[in-house]
């Protein structure tokens, strides 16, 4: 009774406040951001200069081949400038690439070295084969190299009929992936709202100290577990309001909406109880501030991760934001795992609500008049 | 008025190193720095993560490792729950005198071809002794990923410096130092000037500390130099804007919630939007810092073309601080 009088004073307090509803408005920014500028999937081709020192007939073929995504169309004819040198070439586009093909190897080279794009010239070996001379950057991995190497050793016809006669397995069917929109909502959702948390609750804490609030609590029956447990309440429900504004435009009703509550709550009461955990060890919010500083960007490293398949090293699943963003991510794919949020949002509560218990111990000894 | 700004400066610098915050604040972008080193080379070798049965085709290993990351494992059985595990791993089992891949049915379709093509190569006995190639490089080693993180990183810090002068001048506003100045020969001004210039030196030690220890040794540093000037700009006008004009802490940290989004969205603008669509970032000047940081960090710019960014963005900063600073004022009241 006493938590949700509290509770309630703090609500009308917040909605007093300038901060509510610049929750709210990021919020609906976001939304906005998401549904009007992010592209329902990102077009993006990758860029290379190619040059076919190769009798005429062989140049046609080369050049047959890769317009076979688009027979009957011919190349663009476009200028490209660099090195202050300007550069005839006649542009190919295909689903994934954009190929400029040029009439010298040093065109190639030279665009290759001021754009950063790869290079490729292709001619013959003393065999009469047909040899390929890259001209890469330097950076790119040793395996990426290697596979360049040898990757047309056999004849592209060989290669596409082995490639279609190569038998995958899969252990589930029908996964629908996520379009790139729907890709960038559980980064969006997990950083701006249930980790923002960790740094408005330091700052809600500071604020009544300053205030003297933390005083006045000492004369009257409540505890300071129910001061802060009604913070964190406040806090979750900006959370929650927010974390819907973004996503339901997004999905419509197509997700569990349960799911995303109790996600956003238990990641959010998480967020904001490590909040308070830091603040309780400081006493101004300078100082509070730079242990959340570091927090944030350690915090960040699984959104690398996210958006790069393939780079998920053991120590990155370590740090919470990583089940966060998958739980996200499972929650709004047509056909995700639905005991992984789950599991997800009983580790955040647990692991919150045993923060919290060390964080009023703390507060009880530190938040004294 | 200027030996009273270094004065208080100086008192700041030494009241925060008592605390230790200006040396953490130094010291945290250092730690990222080192942080990017670590995580670049790694991102940087990314490619197709195969799991394969231990022992069963020692050659096949061999080859794949040359190609691809690998994960041995005891058994098929062990590879199958390797492969329906959360991250993108491809199982290579054989059946019969064969070999099929094996996926969990929801890895990007770029991940599965790479997977099959290499299985292809190596049934095709194609061996790197035999390429037919020749690979030309420019002897550039720093790669994309790391410059992008890079750059954000300086961002972040002249950003973060903003904050730091905008949370020094609350704290002062909140224990009525400010209110206090009045009694003493400092005006107000001064002192709120005073303070800013710590922000602005964690910002400028910082983010040429952070180019040094990410290896852009060879960079221009008067160039580099120039635009953390210019953006540390903007971080004192955002940070005496939150300062003076919020009343508490919840105002500042709502305010800063609000920056992310122009930062974020310029990065995000310059790294994805292509062509003449990047017109609609040219009104911030978070765009032009990153898109200067860029230039300078490939070395491929011209101190013409430096001095136009970095022009725009002091126009941008002048545009902003005119519009704003009746509000400045009225916060120094």
């Amino acid at each position: 009774m006493k938590l949700w009088s509290s509770f309630k004073k703090e609500l009308i307090l917040a909605s007093r406040g300038f901060y509510f509803y610049v929750e709210l408005g990021f919020a609906i920014v976001l939304m906005l951001v998401v549904l009007l500028a992010i592209p329902e999937n990102f077009r993006t081709r990758t860029v290379e200069y190619l040059h076919l020192d190769l009798p005429s007939q062989g140049q046609e073929l080369f050049i047959d081949a890769l317009l076979e995504e688009d027979p009957g169309s011919s190349p663009e004819t476009v200028e490209l400038e660099a090195g202050g040198n300007i550069y005839e070439a006649r542009l190919i586009q295909t689903e994934e690439q954009e190929i400029y093909l040029l009439d010298s190897e040093e065109a190639v080279r030279e665009l290759a070295d001021s754009e950063r794009n790869p290079g490729i010239v292709v001619t013959l070996d003393s065999q009469n084969r047909l040899f390929y001379r890259y001209y890469l950057q330097g950076y790119e991995s040793a395996r990426l190299k290697n596979l360049l190497s040898i990757v047309f050793n056999e004849s592209s016809e060989v290669l596409q009929q082995r490639l279609e006669q190569q038998e995958v397995r899969a252990l589930t069917t029908g996964f629908e992936p996520l379009s790139d929109r729907e890709n960038t909502l559980p980064p969006i959702v997990a950083f701006s709202g249930s980790l923002m948390g960790m740094f408005v609750m330091a700052a809600y804490i500071f604020l009544d100290k300053k205030e003297g609030v933390i005083e006045a609590y000492a004369v009257t029956s409540s505890s300071i577990g129910i001061y802060i447990l009604s913070k964190v309440f406040v806090l979750l429900l900006t959370t929650l309001i927010s974390g819907l504004i973004i996503i339901m435009p997004v999905m419509g009703f197509t997700i569990n909406y349960g799911l995303v509550i109790l996600l956003l709550l238990a990641t959010g009461f998480f967020a904001s109880v490590v909040g308070l955990l830091v603040a309780s060890f400081h006493d101004n919010m300078t100082k509070a501030f730079g242990v959340i500083y570091l927090l944030f960007f350690i915090l960040m490293v699984p959104g690398i991760a996210y958006f790069i398949p393939g780079w998920d090293p053991f120590w990155v699943r370590l740090i919470p934001t990583y089940p966060i963003l998958q739980a996200f991510r499972e929650i709004i794919l047509p056909a995700g795992d639905i005991s992984y949020p789950l599991y997800t949002s009983a580790g955040f509560l647990a692991a919150g609500a045993a923060l919290f218990v060390l964080t009023d111990i703390r507060f009880k000894r530190t938040l004294r008049v | 008025m200027l030996k009273r700004i270094w004065f208080i400066f100086i008192r700041d610098i030494r009241i925060n190193l008592r605390e230790f915050m200006t040396i953490y604040m130094l010291v945290i972008p250092l730690i990222l720095a080192v942080g990017i080193n670590f995580l670049t080379p790694s991102i940087n070798d990314t490619s197709v993560n195969l799991a394969l049965v231990e022992g069963e085709n020692r050659e096949q290993v061999r080859y794949f490792d040359d190609f691809a990351h690998i994960e041995l494992m005891v058994g098929k059985q062990e590879v199958e729950q390797r492969v329906g595990a959360r991250d993108d791993v491809i199982g290579v089992l054989s059946s019969g005198d064969s070999y099929y891949i094996l996926t969990q049915g929801n890895e990007p379709q770029s991940v599965v071809e790479y997977a099959k093509l290499l299985n292809v190569l190596y049934e095709s006995d194609v061996q790197l002794e035999d390429a037919r190639s020749e690979i030309v490089e420019f002897g550039r080693t720093v790669p994309p990923v790391k410059k992008m993180l890079v750059n954000i990183l300086l961002l972040l810090i002249t950003m973060l410096a903003g904050m730091l002068i905008s949370i020094n001048i609350l704290e002062e506003k909140v224990d009525q130092t400010v209110a206090a100045i009045n009694v003493t020969p400092t005006s107000r001004r001064a002192f709120i000037m005073g303070k800013g210039f710590t922000g602005i030196v964690v910002a400028i030690v910082s983010s040429i500390t952070v180019i040094f220890i990410t290896g852009f040794y060879s960079v221009n540093l008067g160039q580099a130099a120039l635009v953390v000037l210019s953006v540390t700009m903007i971080s004192l006008i955002i940070g005496f804007l939150q300062g003076l004009n919020s009343d508490d802490f919840m105002e500042a940290a709502g305010s800063v919630k609000l920056l992310f989004l122009p930062m974020a969205g310029s990065i995000a603008g310059y790294e994805f939007v292509k062509g003449n669509w990047q017109i609609f970032f040219y009104w911030s000047p978070f765009y032009w810092a990153y898109r200067a940081n860029d230039m300078i960090l490939s070395q491929s710019g011209t101190w013409l073309q430096l001095v136009l960014y970095v022009g725009i963005i002091a126009v941008i900063c002048a545009i902003i601080y005119a519009l704003l600073a009746p509000r400045i004022a009225k916060g120094l009241q």
